[in-house]
């Protein structure tokens, strides 16, 4: 077995962004959150024990902020399994009946816990993807000398925020020096945000036409490592949306005009540089 | 020929695939065993099974080919093979006459108990007993493991202080690694000195693989004391366990394993047991390739202390005895301090411990494992003057090479004699020619074929 020293990690960022999931319950009862958490959950137990150096992280992704759902600054993986560590008291697995239980947990108190504050109802994604980039290099550089494969799995449910546009480049362009693959699993509309960052970082992008053969959907398709993934037929690449924001009103623009000083992408064509501190406030029309 | 033994190191798929198909069937009713089967498998095979793990109709065979790429068919039917041999694969007649597949029943529950619960508990916990008050942290744990395991390998080169039970005793002699003549003490063979050079990981696993060899006729259940030696595999470091349920013939095995120090337990009486990291890795230690270099020194817990120079010294930064020994199988000792000795590698050294049996890699691979931090710092860690020199040195003894042949000769004419060694030469068969006097050898193989067309060359003429 050659992957036997390098130690693998899989970062899955879950949407749990409460109005989407809210609607969601109401037009197809059969599928829920927790459905879906459930479908993570097998799908990180299995991942977990295709070998000993399968690491595991969980991260939630809310409107306001983003969780570690496992591992958690309270229990450390791997060695103080101690006194609190819950017994699950049947055939699975201690490890994994013990994370599951940590991801049940948080998930719980994140949900009942965080409130919706504002009018911002968008899954702040770009924030999430950024955490498990630096969950990622901490893992790194604590072990030294081994190597290391890391991807992110992002379970994609809400809309797609424009806003975000920025700082979703900057992280994918991150991941794509760091090479580290963005997988996407989109359960509701099409993402033109996950999809660059699939198609650039070399990820798998797929939107599943059955929410509720998520499961199967993960096992099938986001398990295999990359190295397997060379020799299994898998979906082909879904067409890329490679519309870029504009940096004046965020919007998708399919023509704009590049400042040639400083590559930004702008709706109108301005004589007169616009100071880059001040944004325009009379433009500002939210169409999405 | 080579006389030379080398110490077949099986993996556990080589062990499980020579079991019988009951004694398999039996072993997949516990989920540790099926989650350690799974977990050396192939990487395409395992990503096989959990595609058909929540599967409960068989998947006809032409939609399993189609998964793959063409250009790696040669891995889909290598996983096919893996997955057939491990009996966890059926062949079964689809409703259109298609042949299908389908998991193996039993092992798709377990695996699936494993990976998603139900079912009834591995092992009893330790919780049911209430806190130890002889609690042990995991430093303690892994000191005590090291300290029993060392104690096997003291025993193994003759150091007086080490004592081990009759039936290790008997064990070690029945694994050929000691030899021992009526009434005196038991020695240690060749195969011995190559268990030694072993890093500890394979080491254990060699061990455990002689002991199931004989787990039968000691009376023991195979299937038990694996199915309990996966658990243990799978359980936490630094937690205790109960004893409770278990049968009598895994008490034993118990107490044995404490003796080799894979488990932990106070008393011989004590009602818990903490599993130790020689048991955790047990199950990982199976891949016998090199790479497994840095795991296997990180398990051990000690650093190197073997420095290597070009001018074939070695120092040995260390007080054990053992090492001390190790090091002395394959150098000459010249100084010895309080916490270093000095020992250089000679040609007579190295061709004496080649004559025990050892191989030129294994003393380049404990040279390596061992190295002190100040030389890993540099790459190649060894100097790769000495690495090379070992390597000649062992081919020294290797310049006379065997083979099997049938020899011509007596040739009437020189014709006669090209005719047969072109047809030989075609056959692929030749081995050895002499023109001048007209000889040749061909090997056993060939000389059937070569005879008759010899006949048939003379009847012709």
């Amino acid at each position: 077995m050659s992957a036997e020293d390098e130690a693998n990690l899989l970062v899955i960022v879950i949407d749990v962004n409460p109005i989407w999931w809210g609607q969601q319950a109401q037009r197809e009862p059969q599928f829920t959150l927790s459905k879906c958490v459930d479908a993570v959950l097998v799908m990180g137990n299995s991942y977990m024990a295709m070998a000993r150096t399968n690491k595991l992280a969980v991260i939630a992704s809310h409107c306001q902020d983003s969780h570690f759902l496992y591992p958690n600054k309270t229990w450390r993986a791997g060695d103080s399994g101690g006194d609190d560590a819950p017994s699950s008291g049947d055939g699975k697995y201690e490890l994994l009946s013990v994370a599951n239980n940590l991801i049940a947990d948080e998930i719980r108190n994140v949900m009942s816990q965080t409130e919706v504050r504002g009018n911002s109802t968008d899954t702040l994604l770009a924030g999430s993807l950024a955490k498990a980039l630096c969950c990622i290099l901490s893992s790194k550089s604590s072990n030294i000398g081994q190597e290391m494969k890391s991807r992110i799995l992002v379970i994609k449910a809400a809309e797609d925020c424009a806003l975000q546009y920025m700082n979703f480049m900057n992280v994918i362009f991150a991941a794509q020096k760091q090479n580290i693959l963005i997988d996407a699993c989109v359960l509701d509309s099409d993402s033109g945000l996950l999809q660059q960052a699939c198609d650039i970082t070399g990820g798998l992008y797929l939107k599943i036409p059955h929410k509720v053969a998520l499961t199967q959907y993960l096992l099938w398709v986001f398990l295999p490592d990359t190295e397997e993934r060379s020799q299994l037929v898998l979906p082909p690449p879904a067409h890329v949306d490679y519309r870029a924001a504009c940096f004046c009103h965020r919007n998708l623009i399919e023509i704009g005009y590049v400042c040639s000083v400083c590559l930004s992408s702008k709706t109108a064509f301005k004589i007169k540089l616009p100071q880059m501190v001040k944004p325009k406030k009379k433009k500002l029309k939210q169409t999405t | 020929m080579k006389v030379r033994v080398q110490l077949q190191c099986k993996n556990l798929h080589e062990y499980l695939r020579e079991l019988s198909p009951e004694i398999l069937y039996r072993l997949y009713n516990h989920p540790a065993t099926c989650l350690a089967v799974y977990r050396e498998l192939p990487s395409l095979a395992k990503n096989y099974v959990m595609r058909m793990l929540f599967l409960d109709q068989p998947l006809p065979q032409a939609a399993v080919a189609l998964w793959v790429k063409k250009d790696s068919q040669k891995d889909h039917n290598e996983c096919v093979s893996v997955l057939a041999g491990l009996r966890l694969w059926h062949s079964q007649q689809l409703q259109g006459g298609l042949q299908g597949y389908m998991l193996n029943p039993v092992f798709k529950d377990n695996l699936r108990i494993a990976l998603l619960g139900g079912g009834r508990a591995w092992a009893d916990e330790g919780s049911a007993l209430g806190p130890d008050r002889h609690a042990r942290d995991i430093e303690s744990l892994d000191r005590y493991a090291m300290e029993r395991w060392e104690v096997i390998l003291h025993f193994m080169v003759g150091s007086p202080s080490a004592a081990v039970s009759p039936d290790l005793a008997q064990l070690l002699v029945q694994a050929d690694l000691m030899k021992s003549e009526a009434g005196e003490a038991p020695y240690i063979t060749s195969a011995g000195f190559q268990f030694l050079l072993l890093d500890t990981a394979s080491q254990l696993w060699y061990f455990t693989l002689q002991y199931l060899k004989t787990a039968q006729s000691r009376g023991m259940d195979l299937v038990e004391i694996l199915s309990f030696l996966f658990q243990l595999s799978f359980s936490t470091l630094g937690r205790d366990y109960s004893v409770e349920g278990m049968s009598k013939s895994l008490l034993i095995f118990l107490q044995h394993l404490r003796e080799f120090g894979l488990v932990f337990q106070r008393k011989r009486k004590s009602r818990r047991y903490y599993p130790t990291r020689l048991a955790i890795t047990l199950a990982a230690g199976v891949t016998m390739n090199s790479s497994s270099d840095l795991a296997s020194t990180s398990v051990t817990g000690d650093a190197g202390f073997i420095v290597v120079e070009t001018n074939y010294r070695i120092y040995a930064y260390t007080n054990s005895e053992l090492q001390i020994a190790l090091v002395a199988l394959f150098s000459e000792m010249l100084y010895r301090f309080p916490n270093v000795v000095v020992a250089q590698v000679t040609r007579e050294s190295v061709q004496q411990a080649i004559a025990n049996g050892i191989t030129a890699q294994q003393i380049i691979h404990f040279l390596r494992t061992r190295a002190h931090p100040v030389m890993l710092k540099q790459t190649p860690v060894l100097p790769p003057t000495i690495t090379d020199q070992i390597r000649l040195w062992e081919l020294e003894r290797d310049r006379l090479h065997f083979s099997e042949g049938v020899l011509y000769n007596q040739f009437l004419s020189q014709a006669d004699f090209e005719v047969l060694r072109d047809r030989a030469q075609d056959l692929d068969c030749l081995v050895w020619q002499d023109v001048a006097h007209r000889m040749m050898v061909v090997t056993p193989q060939g000389h059937g074929e070569v005879k008759r067309f010899w006949k048939r060359q003379k009847s012709h003429t």
